[in-house]
Parts: structure tokens; sequence; C-alpha cells
């Protein structure tokens, strides 16, 4: 409340400011100039996502309160981004403010690099830390070797993510399975499927969605040091222990015992989401990301989701995060824009499109479905449950993980030799840390 | 002789804008490139020099050579084969379609044979995706199989090795139509005459006569072979595994993905000389022949 006061006086004085025609070019950059100004702004979020929705609502307040500013925005691909960004953050070419991954191998990569704007004066000056909640922090804040958790503010989250066990309700019922609330009674459920000769699981190995299974199968056998031990280097990783090879075993197990299918190595995750959609697999182990899409597309059945049952955590962070390039010049408006995502309205709106809001008033979200997310998501940040993913602890992991967990598939490697893959260039980028 | 001198030194002139556009776009990145295969450098900041390191550990590095294996393996499917068929075909709508059915026909079949050739090679890719898919793939349906094309290690690189093959086709076919254009029709005149077959007229004629399109269409292929990137990237990623991976997008892994760009430019390197050394013995062969 008294951060939306804030704006609005800032939007009065701007007004007020550029009645008058003074400058505002000396001291505390403000809206309150009245030379034109422009704020350059990339995101990847696609128009009809929750967050898509939300950021554009978002430019339109903006620039009703910054009446002498415009805002350029340009619309990029996750991939652009991910793989040019620093080369970009580090030339004339920067925008002002600037949607990023977040994690060691992507923001911390690009703290490290002195490429980012230390925010935390002013997460502390407008309120931001007290609207995140401590799990929520870690992918904003990095140290000086790029390492999450801890040390100064380099990112801006406003909304959450994780994984989840999406399932058709209709197949369920059809097959007499009920919901199921340990990893016995899951199992037990997706025997029933195979017996009925219905593979359950949707998968793809070519992309994200087979690691992420992998890792919640590990985090199954998982305490929290042994998180951070793997994603904040607090201490050794043994891939040769309980968690990583329960994690490899079982996951190979799945794939002999036809839960996931033989042939899903080479589909990507669109392949998955769309055969979950069109009805085929009773089961979809995936993010919150998908929730808003299936709310708006899945129209031939009912479909629900759980958490991951037997796990006390899953994969699961702050949603991507806001940055300020070093080289923005217009680095006051970027902070004013990342408060505006941080406002009710916008949160509000965030979470009644399917998105999981970080700062909205619970009352305020009127979409039963959205309610659900909401509410499973409060439960996991209650639990300290958000185990972020397997592929930020190095640079270029994502694509290791692709191809150990392809081979589990094809059970062209065992999962010890699988395990060896994963283990060396984690070794490697702890042995490269800080240089 | 100070005349032709001068008169050289003039024509010298024409070749400044080529010359300073070969040092600007080839032979400064080059050099930048190579220098940077000898530091430690994440892309951004200062370079730390380590001498040879990059390249010792790429000799060591077991995905960089089985890159390279792939890479023999798409040299049959981008340059040998479309050679061979291509022969074949360009031989075929010259001598047999065009007489019989008419140069439009030819030119008609030619041009089909060349569109994989116009289309960008990411919606090539994209619709081979889709054709493969390994639940509802139209090969799969067509043919009632049930094979995961680009999911299964031991099939992914036969199967990009196939659709190289159909994409590759068209280039071969129309530069060897254009080579028998020049080809005088005396010859194969006289082989008939003298009743020489088909096959007869094809092999002592026909290839022996288009000898120097043969050369040029081997050597351009053989380079886009190994340095191909696009049709890995839209297809497999260098997946399943590494089952299909290559020098460049290993090298792009390393670039991007892994902000290693040192170890990456090493790769790039080693590459760009592998292709220099390729494309010098081609034209040696050439010369030679000649």
């Amino acid at each position: 409340m008294v951060r939306m006061r804030g704006v609005a006086v800032l939007a009065a004085a701007a007004l007020a400011l550029s009645a008058c025609g003074s400058g505002g070019d000396s001291g505390t950059p403000s809206p309150a100039g009245t030379e034109p100004r422009v704020l350059k702004l990339w995101h990847y979020e696609t128009a009809d996502s929750a967050m898509g929705k939300a950021w554009a609502e978002a430019i339109k307040k903006f620039e009703a309160s910054h009446p002498n500013v415009t805002v350029k925005f340009e619309e990029k691909g996750f991939e652009q981004i991910q793989k040019t960004a620093s080369m970009v953050l580090n030339s004339d070419e920067a925008p002002d403010i600037m949607e990023y991954n977040k994690g060691n191998a992507t923001a911390g990569l690009l703290s490290k690099q002195g490429l980012l704007t230390d925010l935390s004066e002013e997460a502390a000056k407008r309120g931001w830390d007290k609207l995140l909640p401590g799990g929520l922090q870690t992918t904003a804040k990095y140290d000086d070797r790029g390492v999450m958790g801890s040390g100064k503010w380099f990112g801006v989250p406003n909304y959450g993510e994780f994984v989840m066990v999406y399932y058709n309700k209709e197949l369920f019922d059809k097959h007499k399975v009920a919901v199921p609330a340990t990893f016995e009674e899951f199992t037990a459920a997706l025997d029933t499927f195979v017996k009925a000769g219905v593979t359950p699981i949707s998968n793809a190995g070519a992309e994200y969605p087979a690691q992420q299974i992998f890792y919640q199968l590990a985090l199954t056998k998982a305490q929290k040091p042994w998180l951070e031990a793997f994603q904040s280097y607090k201490g050794k990783v043994d891939f040769h222990g309980p968690e990583f090879t329960y994690g490899a075993d079982t996951f190979a197990d799945w794939v002999k015992k036809g839960y996931l299918a033989k042939n899903s190595s080479g589909l990507k995750a669109e392949d998955m989401g769309v055969a979950f959609m069109n009805g085929k697999f009773p089961v979809m182990i995936s993010g919150s990301w998908w929730y808003g899409r299936f709310a708006s597309e899945i129209k031939d059945f009912e479909w629900g989701h759980f958490l991951f049952p037997g796990a006390t955590m899953s994969p699961g962070s702050s949603g991507n995060i806001w940055v300020v390039p070093e080289k923005s010049e217009n680095k006051d408006l970027a902070y004013d824009f990342i408060d505006i995502t941080m406002s009710k309205e916008i949160q509000n709106l965030l979470g009644n499109s399917g998105g999981v809001p970080v700062a909205a008033d619970p009352a305020a979200i009127t979409d039963a479905k959205s309610k659900e997310l909401i509410e499973t998501f409060n439960k996991l940040t209650t639990a300290d449950g958000l185990a972020f993913y397997p592929d930020w602890p190095a640079p270029g992991y994502y694509d290791v993980l692709v191809a150990g967990v392809q081979e589990l598939i094809n059970g062209s490697k065992t999962s010890a030799q699988v395990l060896d893959d994963l283990a060396k260039p984690y070794e490697d980028n702890l042995a490269d840390l800080g240089n | 002789m100070s005349v032709r001198t001068s008169g050289r030194r003039g024509y010298w002139l024409y070749l400044i804008p080529s010359l300073l556009l070969f040092l600007a776009v080839i032979v400064v990145p080059f050099l930048m490139n190579v220098g940077a295969s000898f530091t430690r450098w994440s892309g951004v900041g200062t370079p730390r020099w380590i001498g040879l390191d990059n390249y010792t550990r790429l000799l060591a590095d077991e995905r960089f050579w089985e890159s390279f294996q792939h890479n023999v393996g798409l040299i049959v499917a981008m340059a040998v084969v479309p050679t061979m068929i291509g022969l074949v075909l360009a031989a075929a709508l010259f001598d047999y379609i065009g007489k019989r059915f008419g140069a439009r026909t030819a030119s008609a079949l030619r041009a089909m044979y060349y569109l994989p050739q116009v289309l960008p090679v990411a919606v090539a890719g994209v619709v081979w995706g889709w054709m493969l898919h390994p639940s509802y793939g139209a090969v799969n349906q067509i043919f009632g199989l049930d094979l995961d094309w680009l999911g299964d290690p031991d099939l992914a690189l036969a199967t990009v090795m196939g659709v190289m093959v159909w994409f590759q086709l068209g280039y071969p076919v129309v530069i060897f139509m254009a080579g028998l254009q020049r080809v005088d029709p005396s010859y194969y005149e006289a082989a008939e005459i003298d009743g020489a077959s088909w096959w007869a007229k094809f092999w002592h004629i026909t290839i022996p006569q288009i000898r120097p399109e043969i050369f040029v269409v081997l050597l351009t292929c053989t380079i886009a072979a190994l340095k191909v990137f696009g049709p890995i990237f839209v297809l497999t990623r260098g997946g399943p595994g590494n089952a299909t991976m290559v020098p460049s997008y290993f090298s792009y892994l390393n670039f991007f993905q892994k902000s290693n760009v040192g170890y990456g430019s090493a790769i790039a390197t080693v590459l760009a000389l592998i292709i220099v050394v390729v494309t010098f013995l081609f034209l040696r062969v050439q010369e030679r022949e000649s």
C-alpha cells in the first residue's frame, strides 16, 4: 500500500514537473524529467501466458505514470537471450531492463562478469526484500563467485514456479485410479495404467522434462544439506551417493517398466505437453509454466494436479528475474518498472491468469483453478521445498543432463556410467569457481 | 617492361576493395579466433593466456573425436551419395527425360529436386521432425513401423544422413545438368553410331566431360558437411546422448552454453584448418587431373 502510494506520488510529481517544464537531468534521476526518454525492455514471455499478460499491463501502467517515457519493448526468445546475453550486455546494445534466467550458470555468471547492476540498495529502499519470502530471495542474490543464495541483489523475481504432477481426471476415473498420496500409491497407479496398455507418463528426453523427472526422483531421497551442497556448493556431492543413484536407477527402471515411453528420448517439451493436452497420457510431470495454457486449451477433459508424492522437495524456484544491465542508461526507470511489476494490481492479474504471484492479495485471486495452484505453491514454499533445477550448478549442464537422461531412456549406458558423465563437468566447474 | 609493370600496378588498384573486405571479414576474425584459442576466456573481461592447453585438452577429448567420426558419415551423406545419385539423375534427365518428354518436363523435375535447397534449413528440419516423430510421424505411419528415428542412438545418425541426402540432392543435379549443356553432342552421336549403350555413354563420355563440375560439387559439399550445424541444431541437438554431435555444434555449445570461449575457439580453429587442408588437397588433385 505504501509502495502504491509512492508510485502515485511519483506519477503526480512527474505530471506537475512536466507541466512547469523543469528538467530532470540533475541529482537522482526520476520520472519527473520533461525530456522524452525511452526505456528499452526485453522479455521472452509469450503474450498469452500469465506473465505476458501481466507485463503488458505493467508497461501500460508504467507509461501512464511516466508520461515523458516511452517503453520500447522487444520480445525475445528464451534461447536467444540465454545464448547471447553476456555478449549483448557487454555491448552498447544492452537494454535498460531485461528478463533473464536465474541460477549460477546464468544470472550468477553475468553478475560475476560485472554485467549486472547491484540492486541491493533499491531492494531495501523499495521493500522488495520484504515481499519475497526467504526461499525466493535465493535466486535474487549472488556472491562474488556468482553463486546464488547470498551476496548482493542482482535480480528481482516476481513470480514463482514449481514442478508438479498433472493428471487427467477422466483417465484416472476410467481406470479406477485414485489420486495417490504416497510414492507407493503413485507407482501402483502407474502399474495399473501399464497393465491396461497405457503408457502413463508423457515425457520428453530431448529437452528439460526428462531431466526434471530424474532430479525429482533423486529428491525423494534427498535432504536439505545435500541440496545445498549440490546447488550452492556448500559441501561435497557424491554422484554415486544414494540420491543420484536412486534417481538414475529408478528412472531407468521406470523406462523398463513402461511408465516412461522408450521412444521418448528424441521428443521435445512441446511434444510432451501437446500429447497430454490431447488426452493421450494420464500423467505429466512438469512445471507450473504449463498451467495457464492447460487452463485455456484443455477442453475435452477435466484435469488436476498434485505435488510429487513421497518427496518434501520439488524442482522449482522463483520465476525468471528482472535484471538491470550495468550499461543501462535508464536505471532509475528500470527500478520504477520493477516496482510496478511488484504492485498488487499486476500481481493479482498474474495470479488470475494462471501464474504464481509472489505478492498478490489472496482475496483478489478469484479464479478457482489459479487459487488451487497458488495454494499448492504456498504449501511447497512453507515447507521450504523449492529445490531449484538440476541444470543450474554448472554452465552448459543442461546439455549434459539431456545427453545423460537420453542414455538412460535408450539404455545405451548404465546408471553408473551416466552418473560419471554428470559428475565430470560438475567437478570441472567446481574447480573453476571464482576464476 | 616498365609499361607492363605500371599497367599491372593499375590493375592492383581494383583488387584493393576485395582485399580489404577479405582482411576485415576473413583474416582478422580468424586471427582473433586463433588468439582466443590460446586463452581461458568467458567472452567477457580479460582473457587469461594459457598457451596450448586448449589444444592439449582437445586432443584428449573423446567427444571431439567422436564428433569428427560423425562428420565422416555426413560427408558420405552430403557429398558422396548426392554426387553419385546426382550424376545418374542429371544424365537421365538430360539424355532420356529431356529428349523423350521435352525440356520442360526435365526442367520441372530439376526444380523439384532443387526445392529442398531453397527451403530454410529450420523449416525443413521442423517438417522432418514431424514426419519422423515416433508416435504420429508420417514415416512410421506409412510404412507401418514403430521406429524412434531421431531418438534411438543406433538410428539417429543414419536418419540425419538420410535427411541430408534429400536436402543436398538438388544441388549436384543442377550443376551437372548445366555441365552437360556444354558437352559436344557429336561425342554422343558418334557413340550412338558405334552402338554404345546408355551406360557406356554415361561412363565414357558424361563423367569424363563434366569432371570439373564433379570436383566443384564434391569440394563444396564436403566443406558444407564438415561445418554442418543447422540441420543438427534443428533435428537432434547432437543427441540422443552424443550420437549426432558434430564439431561445429560442439564448438557452439562451448561458446554459448558453457561460456568457454577459449575452448570453443580452439575447436573452431582446428575445424577451419581441416577445411583448408581438405580444400587444398582437392584443388591439387583437380589441377593434376586437368
